[in-house]
């Protein structure tokens, strides 16, 4: 009984201390009950669908895993959608689309997402970029924003991250900005993702062909709870129709993770070796 | 060389057009000569013209003789705001005159008789019929050719009075329709309208200053006080509009126009305004008030019927409404490229499937275009497809077992395919041939037979678990090694 109380009183500070700062509060941070914590990636099961309104950071460590990292920044936002804020916004330069392509109506379907919910802004330079995510971030109807950044600009400092951060957190839409390259420089996000693709799971019926996209991802910063932190703070996450779930090796228990296709393990005997986590 | 037009001291010194320039030389050794830029006239005297909307919303540039030069006015109605008609007159050739323009005006119940009195007869008004009016004047002030002017020259018929009582049938098969045409037109028994260079608009409100103004601040402040009146206005029809258009009338007789458009009809005056002021920042260097800015109006345009909305208490929240005002503030900011929308296209072609619209300009989609779900389609395209070196495949029509993309090589692990996509042939042009040379011709029909522009698309995974979509162009033949190409990432 003393316990509860205690823990009620724990989470009454946290929110006034969330509510000081201006940032909302992770779900996952709070104490979760008993059964949800035996399994180690439960912790990353809320933490894969975080509250709206902060500003996150999606690293791809390379240019051309560009489209693992804006897979999984669409599937976060995926989860941000409501009836109230049915749109999406991709921002990008738009002298950027030949070399990192542009997001394809056709395709997004495939990927879950409603092409009409998403709506595709091409800038000219930075500054209106930053400008465009903060209209954007103050319109009711955007469930989230996902912009775009290449290389390492000064336009987008501390600073300028501070205030999308503020702002996202009192317009109640999230930011997702998608940056490239292995610097990581001070920033105000809440979240940093770092996302490279990993190996696919083959479909079960054709051992050729690749499968379902899977990513292997680690929050670089940010409030990782306890329990998902004892497994490490890198996770490999398949990209199912019901959204993330985390992959997990098939020798371990994962009677509690989120359905997914049965792996057919019928890998060809010469890639064997290479596909250690297809098992 | 020959010369066109002259200024009054040059035909004082016995020159004329049509003159050859070397006698026009001899005649006149210091003489001025430019050559003329017909489309340069043409657009400076539409400015002109443009700028006269401050006196009449119905101007026109007279196109019927020459492509500029002849201005004219629709005034009923407008004339008493004037003083009457000769005085409306007198003060607008009185003001063109100030400015250094050779003008000649005159007022007539008809175009073709304003036309022939401010040419030949200038400063009369005349009421009623011009028949007495006109009986006097050469034939050529029925904006008549040269051809026709001296055909009826030759038969003696100088004036337009001769005209009057001859046999119509004679002088149309002799001149053609035209000339009893532009002869009734002058005297009014056909009726000939203005073609306005301006949309009317019903809707609009205007300031006039006292001193002009420059600074874009001070224009901003006014709009936002027009769009206060404005809106009121439409709110008495009950309309909103979606087009809104600010007209800076400047003292030296040229016109700016600032437009912007609204995703849904609105009379908001506050966000009248504030897309006024986003346009205005993305005008830059090209804002340039000159000597002033003397009067400032504000038009509606694209009205629809729009009911009062409750505001405040009870106010519905329309997260659609939100949207819209996020896509005009957007749009009038960066343009009305920047957001756009897929729309998709009924054709097989990828890169043709989808389009971006812009948001503004949203159409109605088509059903039929809506993609297949169950064939693989990647969440990023590349705009043009970059062509690739593959690592020959195993079998001649199988997945290739690597690629140099970007001069990096990537090995494939996995590769699922082909998908094929023909081109359309019922199409008639070899749109799907992405190395097509600019000046080549289109493919004739039956190069879609031997299969040049089919297109085998596979999804090809690498070690690293990145997953490329790429297509091969063209069959294998025995001569050449087809051409293979990068056209996409799956996540």
């Amino acid at each position: 009984m003393q316990d509860v109380a205690r823990q009620h009183s724990l989470s009454a500070l946290r929110a006034r201390i969330a509510a000081i700062e201006k940032r909302p509060l992770l779900a996952g941070a709070a104490g979760s009950d008993s059964k949800q914590a035996r399994h180690p990636a439960r912790g990353w099961v809320t933490l894969l669908a975080p509250p709206a309104g902060l500003l996150h950071e999606v690293y791809a460590d390379e240019q051309r895993n560009g489209s693992a990292a804006l897979g999984f920044a669409l599937g976060l936002a995926k989860g941000l959608l409501t009836p109230e804020r049915p749109a999406l916004l991709m921002l990008q330069l738009a002298h950027a689309a030949q070399d990192l392509g542009l997001p394809y109506g056709a395709g997004l379907s495939g990927f879950g997402i409603d092409p009409e919910a998403l709506l595709l802004g091409r800038l000219a330079n930075l500054p209106e970029l930053l400008w465009a995510i903060e209209e954007a971030i103050a319109c009711r109807a955007i469930a989230a924003v996902i912009a775009e950044v290449l290389g390492e600009p000064k336009a987008l400092d501390f600073t300028a991250s501070r205030r999308l951060s503020l702002r996202a957190a009192s317009g109640g839409a999230s930011v997702l900005l998608l940056r490239h390259g292995q610097t990581r420089e001070a920033s105000a996000a809440r979240l940093r993702w770092s996302v490279t693709p990993a190996l696919s799971l083959p479909p079960p019926f054709d051992a050729a062909a690749p499968g379902s996209p899977r990513w292997q991802v680690t929050l670089e910063k940010g409030g990782l709870p306890q329990r998902a932190a004892a497994g490490g703070n890198t996770i490999l996450v398949d990209w199912t129709e019901h959204g993330f779930a985390p992959a997990v090796d098939d020798t371990a228990d994962h009677t509690e993770a989120l359905p997914r296709p049965a792996p057919s393990g019928a890998a060809p005997a010469a890639l064997g070796d290479r596909l250690s986590q297809a098992g | 060389m020959r010369l066109v037009e002259l200024d009054a001291r040059a035909s004082a010194a016995g020159l004329f057009a049509t003159q050859s320039l070397a006698d026009a030389r001899a005649l006149v050794p210091n003489l001025q000569v430019r050559e003329i830029d017909r489309a340069f006239l043409a657009a400076s005297f539409a400015d002109l013209a443009d700028w006269h909307s401050c006196a009449s919303p119905l101007v026109a540039v007279l196109t019927d003789v020459s492509p500029y030069g002849d201005l004219g006015l629709d005034i009923a109605g407008v004339s008493h705001l004037f003083g009457g008609e000769s005085e409306m007159l007198q003060r607008l050739c009185r003001r063109l005159t100030g400015l250094g323009i050779e003008v000649s005006g005159a007022v007539a119940g008809s175009i073709g008789a304003a036309w022939a009195l401010a040419h030949f007869a200038p400063g009369q008004v005349v009421e009623g019929p011009a028949r007495d009016a006109l009986a006097d004047l050469p034939v050529a002030a029925l904006r008549l050719d040269d051809a026709r002017i001296a055909g009826l020259a030759t038969l003696g018929l100088k004036r337009i009075g001769q005209l009057y009582d001859r046999d119509r049938k004679a002088l149309q098969a002799r001149f053609g329709a035209l000339l009893l045409l532009r002869l009734d037109q002058a005297l009014g028994q056909v009726e000939e309208r203005l073609k306005p260079r301006l949309p009317l608009v019903e809707h609009y409100a205007e300031r006039r200053f006292a001193e002009p103004i420059g600074l874009i601040d001070d224009v901003l402040l006014t709009a936002h006080d027009l769009a206060v009146r404005l809106s009121s206005d439409l709110e008495r029809d009950g309309l909103g509009a979606q087009g809104f258009h600010l007209f800076l009338y400047r003292v030296d007789h040229q016109v700016m126009t600032l437009s912007v458009n609204a995703a849904r009809a609105t009379r908001d005056p506050a966000h009248i305004a504030r897309l006024f002021s986003h346009r205005a920042e993305r005008l830059g260097g090209e804002y340039d008030a000159g000597f002033g800015i003397d009067m400032i109006r504000l038009a509606a345009s694209h009205t629809s019927p729009l009911e009062a909305a409750q505001v405040g208490a009870f106010e519905t929240r329309d997260g659609a409404a939100d949207l819209d005002r996020l896509y005009d503030r957007m749009a009038s900011r960066l343009g009305p490229l920047a957001v756009v929308r897929s729309k998709f296209v009924d054709t097989h072609i990828p890169e043709r499937a989808v389009k971006l619209e812009p948001v503004l300009a949203k159409t109605p989609d088509d059903s039929r275009a809506r993609p297949d779900p169950a064939l693989p389609r990647p969440l990023r395209l590349l705009p043009a497809p970059e062509p690739i070196e593959v690592i020959a495949a195993a079998v001649p029509d199988g997945p290739p077992r690597g690629m140099i993309w970007r001069r990096v090589r990537y090995g494939f692990l996995r590769a699922s395919g082909p998908e094929r996509i023909g081109a359309e042939w019922w199409q008639f042009s070899g749109l799907l041939a992405p190395n097509r040379g600019v000046g080549e011709p289109p493919p004739a029909a039956k190069t879609y037979v031997d299969g040049r522009f089919a297109r085998d698309y596979f999804i090809a995974e690498d070690d690293g678990g990145r997953r490329f979509w790429l297509f091969r162009q063209g069959l294998y033949q025995p001569e050449a090694a087809p051409a293979w190409f990068l056209h996409g990432f799956f996540a």
